[in-house]
């Protein structure tokens, strides 16, 4: 019941009732702010931006309850139950947070906004009306009903509408900020609203009875004062650790932008590199082949070429012999032989087996003399070559090939190619000399060393060796050890040795045979 | 004085060479003539016999299997005998393949040689003969009329004396009379002798045109 007579006219302080809107327009712009921040964030640090968000809130609605509260005077001195106030305060922050909550998850339904919005707007109602419980004075408060479900449907309302701004605002863009303020301000003005809609629903009778005033606090204007500086300064804080953390979190994602890019652009040119490599390699590979081909080719060639060559030669005047000695038997046979013609026949015929016995001369000399490619080299350079010539095939055989070459030796006129025959011609000797070998390292060693008559090349090799009687004849031409051999491969590396000036030699061991020969150095290059 | 018989030609840039196979082969009966090169063949003046050609492979400039392909791009049909000091089986092959008589390695038995030749000689004659045989033929045709022609292709392919006259819009005795004039300048005893004789001519006129 309200007696006229009894109720205490309150009156408000305005500059208080500004204060309160603003604290509560700041508390909504935090609110906003932080929606986007715990939205952002995951795992532990999004539990730290929901609970400092939440207090920022609660802390910013409580104060301006009190502040509003403060601006409504009252004839009698006022003061606070604080644990009640406190109590005001943690439904603040429990309803700000689980605002914060829903707004910043994933979708928000029609329900769950309309659940976000009742359990908000009730915390807010309650905050508030526990904070008016908390008043201790000379006097009761009556309120009326209506106005209290109406501000209770209101703070209702107004959260729902707060929920879906600040879910609408949380995905940050350019362009938010003045949203942002707008619904802030709205928001705001909603909570004022609301409070003063509540401060409406009560009335002041004055009351005889001493109030309780245990746990009592009275707040003085300048206490007023420090609730909304302090409010102020939480939610600024807030506020600006939000826009530091977006801006953090900006530079973040800018910097594993670019990290991710730059990873991406390594794996790339790491990739190019590795297949650069294999393309090299394969390269390498079949250049080796080629080399091998044409070592092969090389001598097969010359082989062919030179049997090509002694058999046509040779069988030119052979031809004629066997032609003319046909004639001349034909001849004979018909019983009325032509003397002259005869006589013209075996001149020929003796002709002609002349010029066979100068054929094969001459092909032994043609080695001999023949010296159309003398250039300066350095004989180590061409052990090298024919080495890498022959790779192929000592690898084929599993052939370990050693070079010892003797540093400083001094260069000397020779035929490169001539000279490779050689080596190439002694390597492949000593390789197939190994191909029966099971029970020894496959080793062909090659060196060469300063001699008193020049440079000293010795090819050793762990193969089956060959019958020191026989080590005279294997310089012969046509003479053979080989299944395949037709015998001319060391006449004609001696022919070449010797066109050099050199001598080739060879002896054989119980591991194998050595072959050696010496390449004179030209006078003035000779060995100290 | 009358020709020889028959030729033997001999391309060897040996000297010795073909010297002795001329002696050889003329003491057989032949006629023999030597070039040194492949170059001097085309170009003199043989006669105009039964012939044959004993070619070395290997000669200076073009190789004997090359100079084989220019005489019959040439025109120039003479059965060849290839001799070689240095052979191989792929060129015997692409020597046998091109239509040589025979390929013979050097130094070769006097028998093999004279055996090539005269198989040479006789292929050589037979085809004379035959080109002769066909000069004849092409002779004896070119003296027939346009209209004689045309009746005897007509007659060729089979067709009545009823039918050519009205492919030809003429009386049937009109072509009787051509086709009997036609008969009787190819010297043709009946229709097959006639089918025959315009059959080979057909076939050299395409082929060596």
């Amino acid at each position: 019941m309200i007696s006229a007579s009894a109720a205490f006219a309150g009156s408000y302080n305005y500059l208080q009732v500004v204060l309160s809107a603003l604290i509560a327009v700041s508390a909504s712009y935090a609110a906003l702010d932080l929606a986007g921040r715990v939205t952002a964030a995951s795992g532990w640090v999004r539990s730290v931006w929901l609970t400092g968000g939440a207090v920022a809130m609660g802390v910013g609605i409580w104060s301006m309850h009190f502040v509003a509260m403060l601006a409504f005077s009252l004839p009698v001195p006022v003061s606070y139950n604080w644990p009640t106030a406190l109590a005001a305060l943690l439904t603040g922050i429990i309803s700000s947070a689980f605002a914060l909550y829903v707004v910043s998850r994933q979708k928000m339904g029609g329900e769950r906004a309309f659940a976000g919005g009742v359990v908000m707007g009730g915390g807010i109602a309650g905050l508030h009306y526990i904070g008016m419980d908390a008043m201790r004075m000379a006097a009761v408060c009556r309120f009326d009903l209506r106005i209290v479900i109406l501000s209770v449907v209101l703070a209702i309302v107004f959260s729902l509408a707060a929920l879906i701004l600040s879910f609408g605002l949380r995905e940050e863009t350019r362009g938010t900020l003045s949203r942002k303020i707008a619904s802030a301000i709205v928001m705001g003005a909603a909570i004022s609203v609301m409070h003063y809609t509540g401060m409406a629903s009560a009335t002041f009778i004055a009351s005889p009875a001493v109030p309780d005033l245990s746990y009592a606090v009275s707040i003085s204007p300048l206490a007023n004062h420090g609730i909304a500086v302090v409010a102020f300064l939480i939610l600024g804080a807030a506020i600006v650790t939000s826009a530091a953390d977006r801006r953090l979190a900006a530079q973040a994602q800018e910097l594993e932008r670019r990290v991710i890019e730059r990873t991406k652009q390594l794996i790339a040119s790491n990739e190019e590199l590795r297949k650069e490599i294999a393309d090299r390699e394969r390269a390498q590979d079949a250049l080796q082949e080629a080399h091998a081909e044409l070592a092969h080719i090389t001598r097969a060639l010359a082989m062919g070429e030179l049997v090509g060559s002694i058999a046509h030669e040779v069988n030119q005047p052979l031809t004629g012999v066997v032609a003319n000695g046909n004639f001349a038997l034909r001849e004979l046979a018909s019983g009325t032989p032509n003397r002259e013609k005869l006589r013209e026949a075996i001149a020929e015929i003796v002709e002609d087996g002349t010029r066979a016995s100068a054929v094969i001369s001459r092909i032994r000399t043609l080695l001999k003399k023949g010296a159309p490619n003398r250039v300066e080299l350095d004989i180590n350079d061409v052990i090298e070559e024919a080495a890498i010539l022959v790779r192929n095939e000592a690898a084929r055989d599993r052939v370990h090939v050693q070079l010892n070459l003797a540093a400083g030796l001094h260069c000397m006129l020779g035929d490169r190619v001539q000279l490779q025959q050689v080596l190439i011609n002694l390597i492949m000797n000593g390789i197939e000399a190994m191909r029966t070998v099971t029970d020894r390292p496959r080793k062909l060693s090659i060196q060469s060393v300063k001699h008193a008559d020049g440079v000293l090349i010795q090819i050793q090799d762990s193969g089956i060796g060959f019958d020191p009687d026989l080590v005279d004849r294997i310089f012969e031409p046509f003479f053979t050890t080989k299944a395949q051999g037709i015998g001319m491969g060391l006449s004609i590396s001696r022919s070449i040795v010797e066109s050099h000036g050199g001598r080739l030699w060879a002896g054989s061991g119980p591991n194998g045979a050595l072959f050696q020969f010496i390449l004179p150095v030209p006078i003035g290059n000779g060995v100290s | 004085m009358t020709g020889p018989a028959s030729a033997v030609f001999v391309v060897d840039d040996d000297p010795s060479v073909r010297r002795a196979i001329k002696r050889l082969v003329e003491s057989v009966g032949l006629h023999v003539e030597i070039f040194g090169s492949a170059q001097e063949f085309p170009q003199a003046k043989r006669p105009d016999v039964p012939s044959c050609l004993i070619l070395d492979i290997r000669l200076r400039g073009a190789s004997g299997l090359d100079f084989q392909r220019q005489l019959v791009e040439a025109g120039i049909y003479v059965p060849v005998i290839f001799i070689t000091a240095h052979g191989d089986i792929p060129m015997s092959v692409q020597a046998m393949k091109a239509g040589a008589i025979e390929f013979l390695t050097k130094p070769f038995r006097d028998q093999d040689l004279l055996d090539a030749i005269q198989v040479a000689l006789k292929r050589d004659r037979a085809r004379r003969e035959q080109e002769a045989e066909i000069a004849v033929l092409q002779e004896r045709y070119e003296s027939l009329t346009p209209r004689e022609r045309e009746v005897v292709a007509m007659v060729v392919a089979g067709m009545l004396n009823k039918q050519i006259a009205a492919e030809l819009g003429t009386a049937e005795n009109t072509i009787k009379v051509h086709r009997s004039r036609a008969m009787e300048k190819m010297q043709a005893q009946s229709l097959a002798d006639l089918v025959k004789m315009i059959e080979r001519l057909q076939t050299p006129l395409t082929k060596s045109a």
